[in-house]
């Protein structure tokens, strides 16, 4: 390799280990980073890329092992030092601070003084700067609560650069991105690693790891089981894909596109909630998966929410099984068979201090008719079946949610329903996050029971390859409206991005 | 929507902005009640009975914004006043320095305590002050069992410059308008204009609405916590000279009630519960409309008992209110996608 010679490697992690509470995170977690270049962090949920990126970022500090920085051994204690040292981090799960203001999180922790006063012009100006070149329009005095996920993680990623790192760790920074937002946040690293920034770049997404980087390190079950240099090994998607995995390749799932012709199970008619949905009117047939797409934060999510009666100010009616419902509480709509896996787990789903096993059974406690005392075995039997049926990795039913990696926690989310009378399951981004092999998982569970007649699905996803591989029928929204409809073949992903951009506006004003 | 437009919908619908306009109507009616509301000698009076609660509110405020809650407050002002009149001899004008700077060291010092517990032991903040809060009565009532003690002559400066000798007729009709309470409250205010200008400012806020991305972002959280409530014992300190000014002693019991008024205050100045929102200075005007609450309810001519009662259920539904109105905005404002959380 006489070309790299001179390359100066910025970070070096050999043998880090770091348990939690009894699980293993990370057994022997290895990575290396060199200026300039960046490093792609693949893996499976659980596999410990989101360990090792915090143990380097000085959040967690390691049980054992070595980190160096430009050679020289660190053990940090606390982020701040950490951060001194020139690394910075974008966190999977956001590290803003909701009711401060855009810019305000981008300097946060990193503040110019003038004086004993805070410089806030300047810090103004820099925080100015740094968006216009990620997202130019987003108004950095905006409060934080105010914006869309994906303008929270533009602003998280702007908070990294702003701290002018040596060593940037991107952990998922673009599951809630449009693809244009990716793009231009692309020609940002392109432009960080030209100026001698080593970059860590972790993403579920393969196109994503494929165009970025120089090099991937794989991660499987807490230890790296690959690296692969693009520039000497070439790009072998199905090889990176078995590594993540253990096994060889499979062909991407693709569900047989059927239009139901059933009768339909739910009709929805003039659904409004203030200016988040607007005159909303569908059918959902028997045995369908209706997918719902378009630009993030077009009132795909509120829509769901709306369904499982999560807006008591809603309006319209309601049709179930053919009988009026009103579904105003979360409650009658579970009574009603309507069942919400919601996109945020952490806080709508799931009880993350609380057990697995209190996790599953807790809507069945709230929600059907219970004997005086709870049968716990028999409930803890149940529980165990649905562990093993969709095969969440767990160190027993009595571990804290919180404990269990991201996939493995949407499986919960989806799980606690599975003893329940499903009609209609509401599916609120629920891969998102969450990786190929779990992904996989919860889908084939989920087209299992569609195709035995159990249920029908409305899934939102803001990957539209999720849509295009199993949808029937596809609903694209625009500013809380429906503007088009694709079915059969129609769905693929260009006609989702046509559709959602409105590229050919009257068309679809006819057709909707 | 022209931007003018959209920027008055904004103001509006802060929450600030009901408060103001519950402050006004408060105002009016208390005016309509008491026919010399607006005379000095009564403007005066009311900034004499309000100054107290005005100043626990601010600090109070500070720590709920920082994430914690202190229910020691009230107790923490009458153990100061017992410091202070302890350390005093009325013959001895230099003790009253040796008492201010004794009162503001133990001020500090309760400030760090609960700090220590909150941000470094990481024990819940209602836990940490309500048993501190009986660190400080035992205190008190060991210092000064029953009310009492001395103060110089000197210390009326921070009640009524009028009743001091050797005072210039000038400055004693200048505080006639202008009494030492005002200023009391300007230190306090001025004090948190610095500061909120300042990095600790800005972490005190960070922290409240959310210490582990605050964590994340390099911020030493339990540091940030226990300057809260050393800034919060400033304003107790401020509360304390106030009381003794006034008064001439100490009082082991005589902060009780301050307490839970001054949390109810910030409430309907607009801090949230949950911290990271709010401003002190709409805690302050939280504190004047409670204040005035209590002067309608007196002005209503019921009895105590009545009026206790309607005060507490005036609180609550102030608060509801408040909430309520901050919901409904920012379930507009939020439109473009965010949730209520």
């Amino acid at each position: 390799m006489s070309e790299r010679t001179n390359t100066v490697k910025v970070l070096e992690a050999r043998g880090v280990k770091k348990n939690f509470g009894g699980v293993v995170a990370l057994s022997n977690g290895n990575l290396e980073c060199e200026q300039g270049r960046i490093t792609g962090l693949l893996g499976a949920n659980g596999s410990g890329k989101s360990t090792i990126s915090k143990i380097i970022a000085g959040v967690y500090r390691p049980d054992a092992g070595e980190i160096r920085l430009h050679g020289k051994p660190v053990h940090y204690r606390n982020p701040n030092e950490a951060r001194q040292d020139g690394i910075a981090m974008v966190y999977q799960n956001l590290s803003l601070v909701a009711d401060l203001t855009v810019w305000q999180n981008i300097v946060l922790g990193g503040e110019d003084s003038r004086g004993p006063f805070l410089d806030n012009r300047s810090a103004k100006e820099r925080a100015r700067q740094i968006v216009d070149q990620l997202l130019p329009g987003l108004d950095i005095r905006k409060t934080i609560y105010e914006l869309a996920p994906g303008q929270m993680q533009i602003v998280e990623i702007a908070k990294a650069i702003f701290a002018q790192p040596k060593l940037l760790i991107l952990d998922e920074p673009t599951a809630a991105l449009e693809k244009a937002q990716v793009k231009s946040l692309f020609d940002t690293m392109r432009k960080l690693v030209a100026g001698g920034v080593a970059i860590v770049f972790t993403s579920h997404r393969l196109w994503e790891v494929l165009e970025i980087c120089d090099d991937v390190t794989i991660f499987r079950n807490g230890e790296n089981v690959g690296n692969i240099d693009f520039a000497r090994d070439g790009k072998d998607a199905a090889k990176i894909v078995s590594h993540i995995t253990g096994e060889e390749m499979k062909a991407r799932a693709r569900k047989r596109r059927q239009i139901a012709q059933g009768e339909p199970t739910m009709r929805i008619r003039n659904l409004r909630y203030g200016e988040l949905l607007k005159d909303v009117s569908f059918e959902l047939r028997k045995g369908e998966i209706l997918g719902v797409g378009g630009l993030a934060g077009q009132g795909q999510r509120e829509l769901l929410l709306a369904l499982a009666g999560s807006y008591p100010g809603s309006t319209g009616d309601v049709e179930v099984a053919g009988r009026a419902v009103r579904l105003t509480r979360p409650s009658t709509a579970i009574r009603n068979s309507l069942l919400l896996v919601p996109g945020n787990r952490e806080q709508e789903g799931l009880f993350l201090k609380h057990s697995l096993f209190t996790n599953i059974v807790f809507p069945k406690l709230g929600l059907s008719r219970q004997p005086l005392f709870t049968p716990r075995n028999r409930y803890a039997e149940e529980c165990r079946t649905i562990v093993s049926t969709l095969s969440i990795r767990t160190s027993g039913l009595d571990a804290p949610v919180r404990t269990l990696s991201g996939g493995n926690q949407q499986k919960v989310v989806v799980g606690k329903w599975l003893t329940f009378e499903t009609n209609v399951l509401l599916l609120a981004d629920p891969a998102k996050g969450v990786d190929v092999g779990a992904k996989r998982d919860l889908y084939d569970y989920i087209l299992r029971q569609v195709h035995e007649g159990r249920m029908s699905v409305i899934l939102y996803a803001s990957d539209n390859e999720e849509l295009v591989d199993y949808c029937d029928r596809l609903l694209i929204m625009y500013e809380g409206e429906i503007v088009a409809t694709l079915e059969g073949s129609e769905i693929n992903e260009d006609a989702i991005v046509a559709a959602s951009m409105r590229v050919s506006r009257s068309a679809h004003e006819a057709s909707s | 929507m022209s931007r003018r437009a959209s920027s008055l919908r904004r103001a509006i619908s802060k929450p600030e902005f009901s408060i103001f306009l519950i402050f006004v109507a408060m105002l009016i009616v208390t005016a309509l009640l008491q026919k010399n509301f607006f005379e000095t000698k009564s403007v005066v009076r009311n900034i004499n009975a309000f100054a107290p609660i005005i100043l626990v509110t601010m600090g109070q405020a500070v720590v709920i914004i920082s994430g914690g809650i202190d229910l020691s407050a009230g107790t923490a002002v009458s153990l100061i006043t017992c410091v202070l009149t302890t350390v005093m001899k009325k013959a001895d004008p230099v003790s009253g320095v040796w008492a201010l700077l004794a009162a503001l060291a133990v001020a500090l010092m309760m400030g760090v305590i609960n700090g220590i517990g909150i941000g470094y032991l990481r024990i819940p903040p209602v836990i940490v002050t309500f048993a501190t809060s009986f660190m400080w009565l035992g205190s008190a009532l060991f210092l000064r069992p029953t009310p009492g003690g001395e103060a110089v002559d000197w210390f009326y400066v921070f009640y009524n410059v009028g009743s001091m000798q050797g005072v210039s007729e000038g400055l004693k009709a200048f505080t006639a308008i202008f009494p030492p309470a005002l200023f009391l409250i300007l230190i306090g205010c001025a004090l948190w204009y610095l500061l909120s200008r300042m990095r600790i400012g800005r972490y005190i806020y960070a922290v409240g609405s959310n210490s582990d991305s605050a964590y994340e972002s390099g911020i030493d959280t339990a540091r940030v916590q226990t300057a809260a409530c050393m800034i919060n014992s400033v304003f107790l300190f401020l509360a304390a000279l106030f009381f003794v000014g006034q008064s001439q002693s100490g009082d082991a019991r005589l902060g009780d009630p301050l307490t839970l008024r001054a949390i109810a205050a910030a409430v309907v100045g607009g801090i949230a519960l949950t911290g990271g929102r709010g401003s002190v200075y709409f805690a302050l005007v939280g504190a004047l409309i409670l204040s005035l609450v209590n002067k309608i309810i007196f002005f209503a001519n019921i009895s105590y008992a009545y009026q206790t009662l309607v005060g507490g259920v005036i609180v609550i539904v102030a608060i509801a209110a408040s909430q309520a109105y901050t919901l409904y905005n920012r379930r507009i404002i939020a439109g473009d996608g965010v949730t209520l959380s």
